[in-house]
């Protein structure tokens, strides 16, 4: 039973069914020239049916004289297809089986035991269905009747919008599942998580939004203020500890980026709400003393807004970013290279030139190096032209046995550098990575650096205060 | 969960069965798309999708217990579960040779009865220890639609060929009756008062028949009444409401018809300019509401 009230696609569907499970090509050849669909338009001027011409929903997503719905095969042709087709088709037969086995099965079968009459009249007996009718005559209002009576009286749910991201609603996308702690919630209710399902595309912001919603849903409303901006994301124990050590999740970022299994939702404390009580009594008293409070309070809000992206910024400082800056060699001729930092290692590659015209010592060959080998790095300058250039300080274990007896001494000689330069932010950005990754490793060659260099500014400050 | 109403509504493209729990109505839809969508019924929120793979959703229905959804599709009877949000089906009915086109069941659960393009109507037993009551029901067209006798004991099959079988399922008796030569009689119904049915068929007519006896041994006798010129083009589905007081009819016409069973005249045509084919429709269980299935999208229409 085919029944779909698009001629048009039908007829283009039959005709592309043909092409296609046709291998001698005849079907192709014979129908791939004409152009039935617009020659019916034409011909059949008062058959108009919707569908060629109308820009519906339908036409807009494909060319109906072109095709039908794309014909899938058994074998997904992926761009990347590591394993052969077999092993694929293999495991997915696997995976279906898999899940027909949780599927009960239950065949048609034809009972040839003629039931009794006794049995007969038991199943299939007649209902005197005509003795309950008056109780069906007394009005009762339905549920639903009920809800749409509600509905348009209610004020409308603020985070109905965010429904949308609801993961259970979906087919074939990636979805998210989280065990989601309400922190506003009563404390024998608290217990239990919220579970969760959102697409994995979603904003952190509209995992919030859905989770209001949800809440809402069970919860009530009037416990919610009305916007997701009143809340925050922490990470959580899978016993609903909230772990304070961490900021709350940035609003703007995708739910796919994080793997954590329970989160909490934390009512943030708004500081310009307080203030504003504060502010309205002691507007009257002094009017200077409120403009002083003010931008205060906003201060420290951004203070605030500051050290969350910072932590931030470290939480995210070990995944891997690709730069592109110049790499300044000794002669000051720069080069462009990409700079790509890891938790593990710092690569250097050169961009790949357009032309060879690239003079020989231009050129920048492709190291990288162990994160661990890394002593500092630092901004050098910022020029007035909106570049700045940062050094690399690199462990460099210098060859032959004097580097070996060096290398005891451990003199400035085995570290070397690399000078890059960038534009501001992109220099900031990277000290900054490189910067919180050293932090956390704390390697052995960062100390030792360090301390060196805290000898040899020693040294030179007893210098200067020398000769006084 | 408690299910407090239940309303059902089928169509290929959008289709609904609305039930309602202790604190929602939900609205269940399947159609081409290979999935069966739920929705919460008063605010269009979309809650659940299901996987219907490998066919179109034909027909949908709700077991009496309010646990699970039947979809018919080709060759298969899925049923999924309603309270866990399980994608896949639990339950898989095969071993029809082509498409299931209406589903439906025994008031207290004890069977399902399906009709199918195999040109039969099946009973099914639902409690799968002992089929003893699996009954075929051999037609000469494939069949459209099956509707079951409020009595629980008859079913009315339509088939393509026009023709409407009532087969009394105690005593295997049989009759034929054809409102219209050559037109395929699209569906069926008949209001839970058990006093009126209604078919309707491809050419956009509507007949309507009073019903008597059904009660104890007495056959259902079934008297034409009226032959009404619903739709202009292929009528798609018809449906009482639950008090019996309305009937709609929805067509390919892209309207649907709301008709009072007093004296059949019309009362109200459903019409929505953007509308296309109304695939289906379901009243609410106060007979307050009626929802369409429409191409592409549902439409709320008050009464």
């Amino acid at each position: 039973m085919a029944l779909y009230d698009n001629k048009h696609w039908l007829l283009s569907h039959i005709r592309n069914s043909f092409i296609s499970s046709d291998d001698t090509g005849m079907c192709e050849m014979v129908m791939a020239g004409e152009d039935i669909p617009r020659k019916l338009i034409s011909m059949t001027k008062l058959d108009y049916y919707p569908g060629v011409d109308e820009s519906d929903e339908e036409d807009g997503e494909m060319d109906v004289m072109g095709q039908s719905f794309d014909i899938q095969s058994d074998i997904d042709f992926g761009i990347h297809r590591q394993r052969s087709s077999t092993a694929q088709r293999l495991e997915k037969m696997d995976q279906d089986r898999k899940k027909t086995n949780r599927i009960k099965h239950v065949k048609w079968e034809w009972n040839p035991v003629v039931l009794t009459d006794e049995e007969r009249a038991g199943l299939f007996e007649r209902k005197n269905f005509r003795q309950n009718r008056k109780d069906v005559h007394v009005k009762k209002l339905s549920l639903l009747s009920e809800q749409m009576e509600k509905c348009p009286n209610l004020p409308q749910n603020p985070f109905v919008e965010y429904a949308k991201y609801d993961g259970n609603a979906q087919m074939g996308v990636s979805t998210r599942k989280y065990g989601i702690f309400l922190t506003m919630l009563e404390t024998a209710e608290r217990n239990y998580p919220m579970h969760v399902v959102v697409l994995a595309q979603a904003k952190v912001q509209d995992l919030i939004g859905l989770i209001c919603w949800k809440y809402t849903l069970e919860h009530g409303q009037h416990k919610l203020k009305d916007s997701v901006d009143h809340y925050g994301l922490y990470i959580a124990e899978d016993d609903g500890e909230v772990d304070w050590d961490f900021p709350c999740l940035d609003p703007r970022e995708t739910v796919g980026k994080f793997g954590f299994n329970y989160l909490a939702l934390v009512e943030c404390q708004k500081k310009d709400e307080d203030s504003k009580s504060v502010e309205r009594e002691e507007t009257e008293v002094i009017l200077s003393q409120e403009t002083l409070l003010k931008p205060k309070s906003q201060q420290q809000d951004l203070e605030d807004l500051i050290r969350m992206q910072g932590h931030m910024i470290a939480m995210e400082a070990p995944l891997y970013q690709s730069y592109r800056v110049y790499i300044i060699n000794k002669v000051r001729a720069k080069t462009e290279i990409h700079l790509g930092v890891s938790g593990e290692k710092v690569e250097i590659d050169p961009v790949m030139q357009q032309k060879v015209s690239a003079k020989f010592w231009n050129r920048q060959k492709a190291v990288s190096y162990d994160m661990d080998s890394i002593a500092a790095c630092d901004l050098t300058d910022t020029k007035s032209s909106s570049r700045s250039t940062f050094r690399l300080v690199y462990h460099h274990p210098a060859s032959g046995e004097q580097a070996e007896s060096l290398q005891h001494h451990s003199d400035f000689s085995s570290y070397k550098h690399h000078d890059f330069e960038a534009d501001h932010r992109t220099a900031e950005e990277i000290v900054q990575k490189i910067n919180h990754i050293l932090e956390l490793r704390s390697s052995v060659r960062r100390k030792e650096y360090l301390a060196l260099r805290e000898r040899k500014s020693h040294r030179k400050r007893s210098f200067h205060l020398g000769p006084r | 969960m408690v299910v407090s109403d239940l309303f059902s509504c089928n169509s290929p493209s959008m289709s609904g069965d609305v039930q309602g729990n202790s604190d929602q109505v939900i609205l269940v839809t399947g159609g081409y798309d290979h999935t069966i969508k739920l929705w919460q019924a008063h605010t269009g929120v979309c809650q659940r999708t299901a996987q219907h793979t490998d066919s179109q959703v034909n027909a949908l229905d709700i077991t009496p217990d309010k646990q699970l959804i039947a979809a018919a599709g080709y060759q298969h009877i899925r049923m999924y579960d309603l309270s866990s949000s399980n994608p896949n089906p639990v339950i898989n009915y095969e071993g029809v040779s082509k498409n299931v086109t209406g589903v439906g069941f025994q008031e207290e659960g004890k069977w399902m009865y399906t009709g199918g393009e195999d040109c039969s109507a099946r009973i099914w037993d639902l409690r799968s220890r002992n089929l003893q009551c699996q009954r075929i029901f051999q037609v000469s067209a494939p069949v459209n639609c099956v509707c079951l006798h409020p009595n629980q004991a008859e079913l009315v099959v339509g088939d393509q060929s026009g023709v409407i079988h009532l087969w009394d399922l105690k005593t295997d008796h049989n009759e034929q009756l054809i409102p219209e030569a050559e037109a395929s009689i699209q569906d069926i119904a008949m209001d839970p008062e058990g006093s009126y049915m209604a078919a309707v068929n491809n050419r956009g007519h509507c007949y309507i028949w009073s019903l008597t006896g059904g009660v104890a041994e007495e056959p259902t006798k079934l008297n034409p009444k009226h032959k009404i010129e619903a739709h202009q083009r292929c009528a798609l589905k018809c449906k009482f409401s639950p008090d019996s007081t309305l009937l709609v009819t929805t067509s390919a016409d892209q309207t649907a018809r709301v008709w009072k069973t007093s004296d059949f005249t019309l009362l109200q045509e459903l019409k929505h300019e953007a509308q296309r084919w109304v695939w289906d429709a379901a009243f609410s269980a106060d007979s307050q509401y009626i929802l369409t299935g429409v191409s592409c999208t549902t439409l709320f229409v008050v009464i």
